[in-house]
């Protein structure tokens, strides 16, 4: 998106083997394998490892967080308050945005949401937003709705696929070549959703649009009703809304290092001194802010 | 005299010639009496002028109340009339049309109610210069809140047409339409008062199941159905953004309507307009 140059960006990871690493390196991401690094060179600290890691990161980076740190959590179901809770020890009032974002910014047409914990100015949360509207769709949201845009746009991307892969099969039944319908339906869904999100029209007004008098479409329509296609979708955003609640319930439990699995502790204590986990890459952002201080 | 005839004056000598009109009905059941009433109700035509006949006078009797004259002759009723309801059981019409064919003349205006009828069949059956038109009404016509629909034949013209949506507006919503409509407004609207009526029951035994009295929830079902379809007509606004003003994030409705989506309601609501529309198309063709 030009919103930041590459060599401003660092990276870390435990694992130098992951094929994120080559692309980050090729990109001109400067690489790492200490996570301490990261933190040092970095103003805005993306934390981009599994929740169930992310109680060992705080613990191992907390020392070095400093007050213009801006730590950002992307990691589902970890809560701002048990991130805040962990940096308090080392740092008096750390600045920690929660955020929900998607696959689709890779494309740069994600849809992320975050909010902004206590001590957080509005203006980290504006530095957020302009980094991540660079990537799509970025708003701030209260906290407690980010297990439903989990559901909804998180998991989103997913139920997509599932209704892409399927509608090339439809195509393909009656006789299309499978690239030729996987193409037409991605393009399908893809201007409809332009169409929406450019007209001021409820998307049932939409859908109606397309709908001649006893035409092809309506009947295909009764077909979906038939099939209870919307309530599919309510039930998938609700279950992924629920499960989302569920991993964090887990993860507000502290997780003793017996629960994690075994070969990865192992494979932790032979890089480094003290207990750490990080078994995913990890972004790290300079900004332009860091000339201030 | 200005040139050429302004809408006000169409409008205005249909009004006149609606006060004047001799109004007749060959057939005196449930659909026919509804219509009747909707007219006195609007005060279109006096009651004097209207003109019923039956075989017996089991239905005769309520007509009679309002004020009409009835008769048990048929011929008598298109002697006396201009505009003449053919409001007949189907299997009754073809030899109803028989005896009263050598009474129609070219002033007649013949409208028939009679279901799965086609204008093509009517027309057969009467003179070839006979003005003929077929409705498809609903009950609610009775308390002036029917929806129907109505097609003209081979000589009905743009006077006749006029004529019957200003009467018949005074019942409802009236629309000409081409005849292939008909049939599926008798799955939507003709037999559509049934599904309402059914939604309407459902409503309120749910409300008894979570305690409220029987009457009670009836009749706040019936005022909910009444308002949510005055909101409809009187905003133009469509049924989907109206649903969605009404669900709060996280609240009451929208957890109802999940439970409604998870009986595929849509569906079978578009399943049963489709079988009563083709089962009227199959009833025609008999």
């Amino acid at each position: 998106a030009g919103i930041l140059a590459a060599h401003k960006i660092t990276a870390s990871s435990p694992d130098t083997d992951l094929p994120t690493v080559s692309g980050l390196r090729k990109m001109g991401v400067n690489f790492t394998v200490s996570n301490k690094d990261t933190v040092k060179s970095s103003d805005v600290l993306f934390l981009a490892v599994k929740p169930p890691i992310i109680p060992f990161i705080l613990e191992e980076v907390g020392p070095d967080i400093e007050a213009r740190h801006i730590v950002v959590s992307c990691a589902a179901g970890v809560t701002i308050s048990s991130i805040e809770k962990k940096l308090s020890t080392f740092c008096p009032t750390p600045k920690v945005i929660r955020c929900m974002t998607n696959t689709p910014v890779v494309v740069r047409e994600g849809a992320t949401v975050y909010a902004t914990g206590t001590h957080a100015d509005v203006e980290d949360g504006k530095l957020l937003e302009q980094l991540m509207a660079s990537v799509g769709f970025c708003t701030e949201v209260e906290e407690d709705l980010i297990d439903a845009v989990t559901g909804l746009s998180g998991s989103g991307p997913a139920y997509a696929f599932t209704a892409l892969d399927a509608l090339a099969d439809g195509g393909v039944k009656m006789g299309l070549p499978r690239r030729l319908a996987v193409r037409l339906g991605a393009q399908a869904l893809l201007g409809a959703a332009k169409m929406l999100l450019e007209s001021e029209q409820h998307p049932g007004q939409l859908k109606d649009n397309v709908c001649s008098p006893g035409g092809a479409t309506i009947h295909a329509l009764h077909f979906l009703e038939s099939g209870g296609f919307r309530s599919l979708l309510i039930n998938a955003v609700e279950a992924s809304c629920i499960r989302t609640r569920e991993l964090q319930h887990l993860a507000d439990q502290e997780i003793s290092p017996a629960a994690i699995k075994k070969t990865l502790l192992d494979k932790v204590k032979l890089e480094s001194p003290s207990l750490s986990v990080a078994s995913a890459s990890k972004v790290s952002l300079f900004t332009s802010k860091s000339k201030k201080n | 005299r200005a040139g050429g005839v302004t809408l006000g004056g169409v409008a205005s000598r249909i009004a006149m010639e609606a006060s004047e009109l001799w109004v007749g009905f060959v057939g005196a059941g449930r659909m026919a009496g509804g219509l009747v009433r909707g007219l006195l109700q609007a005060g279109k035509v006096p009651a004097s002028n209207v003109l019923a006949s039956a075989p017996s006078d089991k239905n005769l009797e309520a007509w009679r109340e309002l004020g009409c004259r009835t008769t048990h002759c048929n011929l008598e009723v298109v002697h006396r009339s201009t505009l003449v309801f053919l409001a007949t059981k189907p299997h009754i019409l073809p030899g109803v049309l028989e005896e009263i064919r050598p009474a129609v003349g070219s002033h007649h205006i013949v409208v028939s109610l009679v279901a799965g009828v086609t204008i093509q069949t009517l027309q057969r059956l009467l003179p070839p210069w006979t003005k003929v038109l077929r409705i498809m009404p609903n009950l609610p016509c009775v308390v002036q809140a029917g929806a129907m629909v109505f097609s003209r034949g081979t000589n009905a013209g743009d006077e006749e047409a006029a004529l019957l949506k200003s009467l018949l507006s005074s019942c409802g919503l009236c629309e000409e339409v081409p005849e292939s409509y008909i049939d599926i407004h008798t799955g939507l609207s003709g037999s559509g008062v049934a599904y309402v009526y059914l939604f309407a029951e459902a409503l309120a035994e749910g409300a008894v199941k979570m305690g409220m009295p029987g009457a009670l929830a009836s009749r706040i079902a019936a005022q909910t159905l009444l308002g949510a379809a005055k909101m409809l007509l009187e905003t133009g606004e469509h049924p989907a953004k109206l649903r969605g003003d009404v669900c709060t994030p996280g609240g009451t409705t929208i957890y109802a309507l999940h439970q409604l989506e998870k009986g595929a309601l849509r569906a079978t609501v578009m399943d049963a307009v489709e079988a009563a529309t083709n089962r009227a198309c199959d009833m025609a063709k008999d």
